[in-house]
């Protein structure tokens, strides 16, 4: 693939500093995360927003799986409320228009939930990104709005959501890289179902017969549009012997 | 195992394949023992199935680093119960393939000749070793494998990059327009551009199609138009009658006679965990350049204290990989582009080889061998999640990421080093004293290091990619960092070689110039191990091509009873 998984990874300790900062806020009904960080609050004492996801059982398909049965063999662990919240994060980041679905209407929440349950070590480190922004943006929505993330109107949401999008506040940064690779996932399960993949235009996986007839006139056209545009030389194609 | 064969195979992917076929095709019984499972890709290749429907999407993970679709069925970068190490300061990557096959399964198909300067490195510029035999003795090998293995590409003439005989190559597919976009800033600049050769087919070949152009080969391809050993070579041995495949047999030692010829190998079964042998005429190691090294160093007796075929002390030694970098960019000119069909062979359409052996013969450059451009042209092939990556690109949400994506898929291009390693003292492989498999088999430990010459290569590379990227309006997104974070680690091209070399005196290598060893005479090697050089060309048609070559060897001196 050209477009490189350059994901953002997000120094182990510092996410879960903030995940124990966010937990200590939702604790004490605190906005000011500030005040609590480095603060150790007893586990039992915490009572997240959107509730306690499941440990994740482990259960990895091995190094020779069924590829022509593909199942995920691992449990779902998020709650309801966490799910909601993913939902209403994804339709956010991926509305619907005139070309395609909105993110909900074609499962990308349950992908997120496969991902962050998955077992192996680069799904676990996104799962505690992921589960601490979305605790984070519950509690925002709950001290701003005074109604859950899921229920929200959609005008105070969008303002949430530029203060972590645009990547540029300090006062942010852990939060935009949660919104970051949060959007890396919901774009991957997206466009990768047949709906999305109708939305960017892909034409393929399906079998020619006979030889590969490369660009269509059209591209052709564009790309000495292109070349025209640098003064290179135009191509012609390849002449078949 | 009570009978006796003319030759017991030691692995099943492009060395192992190729001695089988040719040995079994000229009558001898052989034996192949593969230590991985049986493997048929006709009824295992996941042809057509999106990736949505593999978990997370397809994406590789630690079960499955190519992705949950590759073909690799049992193998990786890590398997349990089978470690090896890397020495302190060291970090080398050591990909296996426990299955029928091996590599050829999963492999890029990219199939690079040679040259005549490739085989002589030493007598061009003084470094390394030359090759006990010149391009010209293998060219026929070359014309051979590549009639049979199915080779797309053309002649131009180029230097050291041979051309084939007259209808030998099959056309190669209609580049694309990200293939024809860096051609022509390439032929701006000076720089050819030209069809790649890769190993899958665009005419039938007996019961094998052609491409129909979808459906990555990586998965393997059960139409047989990507060239893998278990839907060509062995399957056209095993016609013959004369082989006999045995899965889950994982050999760890040469097995020799008080006279100090190999009298056949003792292997695990993998399934039962018994320890058993197998015995021939002659033994073929074929396991990979690794795993044979491996077989070799353990197995010691009074006559042989040091490891079977290491008289020389070469063996492990000499370990070599590609050189591997890549840069890329994204181009405006590119975004919004009319949609096409876009998948066609699903690899390499257009390379660039090394155009700069003048510049280089007269001391004009920094670095003394070369390289060649892997072009990454498949834009708008089906999307994975590497999507993400084009909205991290973008870095907007709601309507304006669903256009920005619209427009800017298909508009990244990517520019891939492959580039020659020079042998050096600090990068080998040998048994690590404390560490065992799971079968009480000593395991690995290597040793690696790159040298400035490897790393002026890269700057090099970097230098004129950046050049191209320019030409073509381009906006570099990646691959610009210091030589020594971007070049590949030890192991990762996954083209290990060089480790029982091949020479022209039994005192500096392990074989001589038909991979029979120089200690054993009825002990051979057809697989990367006995590479005196790595040329930057990718391997595999050169290991068949030898191991052609080698094979024939071994029929005429069984035939005069010479061995």
């Amino acid at each position: 693939m050209s477009n490189a998984d350059d994901f953002i990874r997000v120094d182990r300790r510092t996410t879960i500093k903030w995940l124990a900062a966010t937990m200590a806020a939702a604790y004490t009904g605190c906005s000011s995360e500030e005040k609590y960080l480095g603060d150790e609050i007893p586990a039992a004492q915490r009572a997240p927003l959107l509730g306690v996801a499941a440990e994740s059982d482990g259960v990895a398909y091995g190094g020779d799986p069924d590829r022509m049965n593909p199942v995920v063999p691992w449990a779902r662990t998020m709650t309801e409320r966490q799910l909601k919240t993913v939902s209403r994060l994804a339709d956010l980041i991926l509305p619907e228009d005139e070309r395609s679905p909105a993110a909900s209407a074609v499962g990308v929440p349950d992908f997120i939930d496969e991902w962050v349950s998955a077992p192996y070590a680069q799904q676990q480190e996104d799962r505690e990104i992921v589960l601490a922004g979305l605790e984070w943006l519950e509690q925002q929505s709950q001290q701003r709005f005074d109604r859950s993330f899921a229920a929200a109107d959609e005008k105070q949401l969008l303002d949430l959501v530029d203060s972590i999008a645009n990547g540029t506040s300090r006062e942010f940064t852990q939060q935009s890289e949660f919104f970051r690779r949060f959007r890396w996932l919901a774009v991957g399960a997206f466009y990768t179902t047949e709906e999305g993949m109708a939305d960017v235009g892909y034409i393929g996986n399906t079998p020619i017969a006979g030889e590969y007839p490369g660009p269509s006139d059209e591209a052709m056209a564009h790309l000495a549009g292109v070349c025209k545009q640098l003064r290179l030389p135009i191509p012609a194609g390849q002449t078949r012997a | 195992m009570s009978e006796e064969y003319d030759a017991v195979i030691v692995g099943s992917g492009a060395g192992g394949g190729m001695a089988a076929f040719v040995l079994a095709s000229k009558g001898l019984r052989v034996l192949m023992l593969e230590a991985g499972r049986h493997y048929d890709p006709y009824e295992e290749t996941p042809m057509f199935t999106p990736n949505r429907e593999a978990p997370l999407r397809g994406s590789g993970t630690t079960d499955k680093e190519f992705g949950y679709f590759d073909a690799t069925a049992d193998g990786g970068w890590q398997m349990p119960g089978e470690p090896y190490s890397s020495a302190p300061g060291s970090e080398f990557m050591w990909w296996r393939s426990r299955m029928l096959g091996g590599r050829t399964n999963h492999w890029a198909r990219n199939s690079f000749r040679m040259g005549p300067y490739d085989f002589k490195p030493h007598s061009r510029d003084g470094l390394g070793v030359d090759w006990p035999v010149a391009y010209e003795d293998i060219a026929p090998w070359y014309d051979k494998t590549e009639t049979i293995v199915g080779v797309y590409g053309r002649n131009d003439g180029l230097e050291n990059h041979p051309d084939s005989s007259p209808g030998v190559l099959h056309e190669p597919p209609a580049p694309r327009v990200g293939e024809l976009y860096i051609q022509a800033a390439c032929r701006d600049l000076g720089i050819p551009c030209v069809p790649a050769r890769r190993a899958v087919l665009t005419r039938p070949i007996d019961k094998r199609s052609a491409c129909y152009y979808a459906t990555g080969c990586g998965r393997g391809c059960s139409i047989g138009a990507a060239f893998q050993t278990t839907t060509s070579l062995l399957p056209m041995a095993m016609q013959t009658g004369n082989l006999t495949i045995l899965t889950d047999a994982m050999v760890y030692e040469v097995k020799v006679d008080d006279k100090g010829k190999a009298e056949g190998v003792a292997y695990v079964d993998r399934k039962s965990g018994k320890h058993e042998a197998a015995f021939g005429r002659t033994v073929v190691l074929a396991a990979s350049a690794g795993e044979t090294a491996r077989i070799l160093l353990n197995s010691k007796n009074a006559a042989f204290p040091d490891g079977v075929a290491n008289s020389s002390g070469q063996v492990g030694r000499n370990l070599m990989d590609t050189v591997g970098a890549a840069m890329s960019a994204q181009f405006p000119l590119l975004e919004n582009r009319p949609a096409y069909n876009e998948d066609g062979t699903m690899g390499l359409y257009l390379y660039i080889p090394f155009w700069l052996y003048k510049e280089q013969a007269r001391g004009e450059l920094d670095f003394p061998r070369s390289y060649h451009y892997e072009l990454g042209a498949d834009g708008r092939t089906e999307p994975g999640m590497g999507m993400g990556g084009i909205a991290d690109f973008a870095g907007s949400y709601g309507k304006q990421l669903k256009q920005d994506m619209r427009r800017y898929y298909g508009s990244f291009l990517s520019f891939v080093c492959r580039g020659e390693m020079i042998p050096n003292a600090n990068s080998y492989c040998e048994i690590d004293p404390d560490t065992k498999d799971r079968w009480g088999i000593p395991t690995l430990r290597f040793h690696f290091k790159w040298s400035e010459h490897e790393l002026n290569m890269v700057r090099h590379f970097q230098t004129a990619t950046k050049e191209i990227i320019e030409r073509m309006g381009g906006v570099l997104q990646s691959g610009d960092e210091p030589a020594e974070e971007v070049i590949s680690k030890g192991g990762q091209i996954i083209h290990e070689v060089g480790t029982t070399r091949m020479g022209d005196k039994a005192e500096t290598s392990v074989t001589n110039q038909y991979g029979q060893a120089w200690d054993v005479s009825n002990l051979f090697i057809t697989d990367g191990g006995v590479f005196a050089s790595k040329a930057h060309k990718n391997p595999t048609l050169t290991i068949m091509a030898l191991a052609w070559r080698s094979s024939e060897y071994l029929a005429e001196q069984l035939g005069q009873r010479s061995l």
